[in-house]
């Protein structure tokens, strides 16, 4: 609605900016003439200040002055000849139809184009603006660019990392995922399952091709845990694409044997077994594991995977608050936070503890009262 | 916000074309009502302009990823400054800069104009408007930059990281100041064809707009010659590109448009030459504006398969030089021929100045289009470069830059080349004893780099001779001539400072090309290396974090006599993971007029690095000379001369001087 | 010499500079340009030891060798045929294993062509220009829609 209050408002000014000289008093202009008269002055006065200065010699001056002055001369036969009036002819109706056009087409040329070609129910979308809406709102990559956007400001903190690896790995976004797993293992150090989801994101990267560096990941990860399923998974996948199909059979065949009967690995083994029978060289891009093939790969989020990430989020909050205590909007964030995630208990204990920053006579902790009753919480039971 | 600067865009392309009309009919006509639309109109558009810039840059600014222009080009981890600077960093956002320029120098005719008159006014106001109309369209059709996305992207795709520099904040806005202002010379132009007379007002309002235009291109061209330099890490200030030829091509027409409004304003001659030079300036510039925008630099069959754009443009370069070169043959018969004057004079000079500057505009014209003329009529690709141009372009310069000295001191009319020769001498004789010391001081001085000395030396105190020839130096006491110095028009200032600025540019080049030097070598921390007198230890790589980047850092130290270190500079290697893309940053230190430049390559596997040095001589002066040129054009705006009041009644009459009949 | 002598001899400056500034421009043109050849166009066309050309194509892969200090090894390749590089200097940036380069310099006597300048300059599609096209005529590279 503003919008086309301020587009009309502008088609106003536009259109008066028309309109205004039309309507105008008709202002008698001086003839050219005038205006080269003027300039032959100010040459006069400059061959004159010249002169005095010594600048040309006075032989030279006088020519130059003779030569001006004939200009003039000529300019007055000239005005005089082509008998130049200063009265201003009555507006024809070619001069009227030509203005009535001029003020309709200003409206009409910007409305229709506009019409065309904008988009007037699009609001502006700044980004600190979408960012600062409930997490519980945000679409999955919304709730990406704040993790990305919290990690940049805090880029030390591994958990945030570990978060988003896997994340990034489901979204496809593999040398993201590599470097969010480097991270994590560097500030949290080693386990089996960032290792192994560092080796799946090497590959990824790789098209799908268990490179000497995935290779490299995966073998760490059964160090830290001989049992561990992707990494097996795709050390035997490397065989294969090595040529060695046999001994990847193998491999497969082993993992079958030991693996739980309600593994979500079992399906993508067997289709991989089956493929290394086939001539062609099997790959990992035809048979994903599951943690890849079960996620539509770029707009969904398992549950799971969305709570946790908003977890860490809201846990960051909490320990920025910890630190900056004196941060009402951040209070109300978290509290909101926690009530939404159904976490009565920590929505209260934050309610506690904000309204002890502020103490409990404050403004600041009455409006933290009436927005948590709003919110159907109160502070202490 | 966003949308109102895309429906403000809309809007002055309306106003644009009611500018275009309604006035030229007035003028027509001879209806004052319909001449005086186009002032408001002219404002009206440009505020409306600079509101739609507005409403984009704000939208960079907030990272607003709504507009698909911000997503592709930039990042919300940039800092702020490239955000802003990234708004014209891109095709659609530069064209609406182009615009946004164009109506400014628009209104500015509106808003100082009252001193012309009205139908000149009307005229060159509707010029503008045409151009603006059409310039307005091609941005609506082919390069809209509020188109919207929806939903919209959580993140940008990041700006070019070899654009995510203070240069880009400089560059573009300085460089098409100077392109557009040209375009008030062209529409004065061809509103004097159009009016098929040209006023002496009309002689005295192209020289201060040819200076305001020559100016900014000056500088544009300086800072984008420094940009090359530091960023591409290449150590070169000129490549002969075709890009950079697109920017030169229009400040040499300018140049010599320069010169001969100087002709047309004191004599009245040479009127028509000028007028025809002002529409070929602003043609150039239109030009380097289709080559840079349609992509027919990248391939001649890029711009075939994606014709949009391209052709587009053509049409309007097509268009506009063309028409204005018709209108020029159909009307230039019609107007009145200038004064006469004899070979040897001011006048002479400045012909021979623009024989000399617009046969060179034509070989880099035909350097830069030859390429692309073989490539669309044969299956043969051929690259023309700085070879081509060192042949044609320096035998064209050199002449020029000798005669130099000897146009401000030549009288008009009638000069006396003797006499000037002889208040040349004592500059002769120093530049003579430059080349001399040159030669036998500096060791591995070609007899060229002491011939190019002494070029540098000949201009700067030519200019400087003018100066004190026109205090009366020698002829008058000390204190006269301090009076008589301060008491000199500014123009002649400024002639002088342009013509020294053209001087030190000439000792820079001459300088660091010459007396130069370079190394490439493999270095391992701690291991020094001595360049000319200069010696570098270097210490090592050292990674950091940037914004939105991560650097490997190479540090050197500069190693003072003592054997202590007295500086440091450091060049790295950046990486922009949103794009995937590497950058060198050159590291540059500034010792005196010269500066040393470091440029990182490659790391070995055993820990060394590829080092590329320079010692650069002087090379500071190429673009301080530059800065000289531009403040020399100032100093000439600031002349009273240019500042012709409008005519009022009170001064009607004038006292034709008695000596007016007189042959 | 009268006035119209005088005039005419101006007029015939001019046109003498303007000629001679004309012949050399074209002269130039002849001797400086350098012609573009991707490596199976080599076969064709004779180009001469110490004629000076643009060799364009893709880093072979495997093929970048480091020698001594700053001199680099590597082939170009048009993926039927390779020829051999050396250079010595700091490489761009965008130098990288089956990316598109363009080399400019001379074929020396033993048929390895020494370069002075190596470019990776690109446009979006990460791809020199002639590369680009010469690599299409030659139906190797299609132009692929990623977005």
């Amino acid at each position: 609605m503003l919008f086309w209050v301020i587009a009309a408002m502008l088609t106003l000014g536009a259109s008066l900016a028309v309109l205004l000289p039309l309507a105008g008093g008709s202002r008698s202009a001086s003839p050219s003439g005038d205006h080269d008269l003027e300039v032959y002055r100010d040459q006069l006065s400059e061959l004159d200040r010249d002169a005095a200065r010594g600048l040309i010699k006075p032989a030279e001056a006088t020519e130059a002055r003779a030569e001006i002055a004939r200009r003039i001369l000529r300019l007055d036969t000239a005005a005089s000849s082509s008998g130049l009036t200063l009265s201003t002819r009555p507006a024809s109706a070619m001069a009227r139809l030509v203005a009535t056009a001029a003020v309709l087409a200003v409206p009409l040329v910007s409305w229709g184009l506009y019409s065309q070609i904008g988009s007037p129910d699009l609001p502006s979308q700044p980004l600190a603006e979408r960012l600062a809406k409930n997490p519980a709102d945000s679409s999955v990559d919304e709730l990406v660019a704040r993790a990305e956007a919290h990690l940049a400001a805090n880029p030390s903190d591994g958990r945030g990392w570990d978060v988003l690896a896997p994340v990034y790995l489901r979204m496809q976004r593999f040398t993201d995922a590599a470097a969010a797993y480097r991270n994590a293992i560097r500030l949290d150090g080693d386990n089996a399952a960032r290792q192994a989801g560092l080796g799946e994101a090497i590959a990824g990267a790789a098209g799908g091709i268990v490179s000497a560096d995935a290779q490299d990941a995966f073998e760490a990860a059964l160090k830290l845990d001989p049992a561990n399923a992707k990494a097996r998974f795709y050390l035997a996948m490397a065989l294969a694409q090595e040529g060695r199909t046999k001994e990847a059979a193998a491999a497969w065949q082993a993992m079958l044997a030991t693996l739980p009967s309600d593994s979500a690995w079992r399906g993508a083994v067997e289709q991989a077994l089956a493929k290394s029978n086939a001539p062609e060289v099997a790959s990992a891009a035809d048979a994903k594991g599951p943690d890849a093939a079960d996620v539509d790969a770029a707009s969904s989020l398992s549950p799971q995977d969305r709570e946790a990430m908003i977890n860490t989020m809201v846990a960051g909050l909490d320990d920025k608050l910890r630190q900056n205590p004196r941060d009402p909007e951040g209070w109300m964030r978290l509290v909101r936070s926690y009530v939404v995630l159904g976490k009565t208990d920590q929505a209260r204990d934050a309610l506690g503890r904000a309204i002890a920053v502020f103490g409990a006579d404050s403004e600041e902790a009455k409006k933290f009262t009436a927005f948590a009753a709003s919110l159907g919480l109160t502070a202490t039971e | 916000m966003v949308e109102t600067g895309h429906f403000a865009l809309v809007l002055a392309f309306a106003l644009s074309l009611v500018q275009t009309i309604v006035p030229l009919v007035g003028a027509r006509l001879d209806n004052q009502r319909l001449m005086a639309v186009g002032g408001p109109v002219a404002v009206t558009g440009f505020a409306l302009t600079a509101l739609s810039f507005a409403a984009l840059a704000s939208a960079y600014a907030t990272s607003d990823f709504s507009l698909a222009n911000v997503w592709e080009n930039s990042h919300s981890l940039q800092p702020m400054i490239y955000k802003i600077t990234g708004t014209w960093g891109n095709h659609e956002g530069s064209m609406l800069l182009w615009v946004l320029i164009l109506t400014f120098f628009g209104a500015l005719v509106a808003a100082f104009g009252s001193n012309l008159p009205a139908s000149l006014r009307a005229n060159v106001l509707a010029v503008q408007g045409a151009i603006g109309a059409a310039f307005f369209l091609f941005i609506l059709a082919t390069s809209n930059p509020f188109i919207r996305l929806n939903p919209a992207p959580i993140e940008g795709r990041d700006l070019n990281p070899i654009l995510q520099d203070l240069g880009l904040a400089i560059h573009p806005p300085l460089l098409y100041l100077g392109y557009v202002g040209f375009s008030i010379c062209f529409s004065f132009s061809v509103a004097a064809l159009i009016e098929g007379r040209i006023d002496a007002s009309w002689a005295r309002w192209v020289r201060p707009w040819t200076l305001v235009a020559w100016m900014f291109l000056t500088g544009g061209i300086a800072m984008g010659s420094y940009w090359a330099y530091y960023e591409l890490g290449w150590g070169g200030f000129w490549f002969w590109d075709p890009v950079e030829n697109a920017s030169f091509m229009p400040w040499l027409a300018g140049t010599a448009l320069l010169h001969s409004a100087i002709v047309m304003e004191k004599r009245s001659a040479l009127k028509i030459w000028t007028l025809l030079l002002a529409i070929l300036t602003f043609s150039l510039s239109l030009l380097g504006t289709f080559l840079v925008r349609s992509g027919v630099l990248t391939s001649v069959h890029a711009f075939a398969t994606d014709p949009t754009r391209g052709v587009f443009i053509l049409c309007i370069l097509t268009l506009f030089i063309g028409g204005s070169l018709a209108l020029f043959a159909l009307r230039a018969s019609r107007l009145t021929a200038g004064g006469l004057f004899h070979p040897i004079s001011r006048e002479g000079a400045l012909v021979l100045n623009n024989l000399f500057l617009t046969t060179a505009t034509a070989t880099v014209l035909v350097g830069t289009l030859y390429p692309l003329v073989v490539e669309a009529f044969s299956a043969d690709k051929i690259s023309v470069g700085a070879p081509f141009f060192n042949l044609t372009f320096a035998p064209l310069m050199v002449p020029l830059l000798v005669m130099v000295p000897f146009g401000p001191l030549l009288a008009w009319k009638r000069g006396d080349i003797l006499a000037v020769a002889q208040r040349l001498m004592a500059a002769f004789a120093a530049s003579l004893l430059a080349m001399l010391v040159t030669a036998l001081f500096i060791s591995g001085a070609t007899v060229l780099a002491a011939l190019g000395v002494g070029l540098a030396v000949w201009l700067v105190l030519g200019a400087l001779t003018d100066l004190a020839v026109k205090a009366g130096f020698g002829n008058v006491s000390v204190g006269i001539m301090a009076r008589r110095l301060a008491g000199l028009p500014r123009s002649v200032f400024g002639t002088a400072l342009a013509h020294m600025g053209l001087g030190l540019t000439v000792l820079g080049i001459v300088g660091t090309l010459c007396f130069g030097t370079e190394k490439i070598l493999s270095m391992h921390p701690g291991e020094t290396v001595e360049l000319s007198g200069h010696t570098l230890r270097f210490a090592g790589i050292y990674p950091a974090q940037g914004p939105n980047y991560s650097e490997d850092r190479g540090r050197f130290e500069l190693i003072g006599p003592a054997g202590n270190p007295v500086g440091e500079i450091s060049s790295a290697k950046r990486f922009y993971p949103v794009r995937q893309m590497t950058t060198t940053e050159s590291g540059i230190k500034t010792l005196g007029l010269s500066q040393l430049y470091i440029s990182l390559g490659d790391e070995g596997k055993d820990g060394s690095v590829v080092v590329r040095l320079w010692w650069k001589p002087l090379v500071t002066l190429i673009w301080g000379g530059g800065l000289m040129m531009m403040a020399g054009a100032a100093m000439s705006l600031m002349d009273r001369r240019l500042r012709v009041g409008a005519p009022s009644r009170r001064r009607k009459r004038i006292e034709v001087p008695a000596s007016a009949g007189m042959p | 010499m009268t006035r119209k002598q005088k005039r005419l001899s101006v007029i015939l400056g001019g046109l003498v500079f303007l000629g001679a500034a004309t012949g050399l421009t074209f002269y130039a043109l002849g001797q400086k340009a350098s012609y573009f050849y991707m490596p199976g166009d080599l076969a064709t066309a004779t180009v001469q030891p110490g004629q000076r050309i643009r060799l364009g194509g893709l880093v072979e892969k495997g093929t970048i060798q480091r020698g001594q200090g700053a001199t680099v090894a590597f082939s170009v390749t048009d993926t039927h045929k390779s020829v051999k590089v050396t250079y010595t200097g700091i490489l761009p940036d965008l130098f990288r294993e089956e990316q598109g380069v363009i080399t400019e310099g001379t074929f020396g006597a033993d048929g390895v062509f020494v370069a002075d300048s190596v470019l990776a300059k690109h446009d979006e599609r990460y791809m020199p220009k002639e590369v680009a096209d010469g690599l299409k005529a030659k139906g190797v590279w299609q132009e692929s829609k990623s977005e």
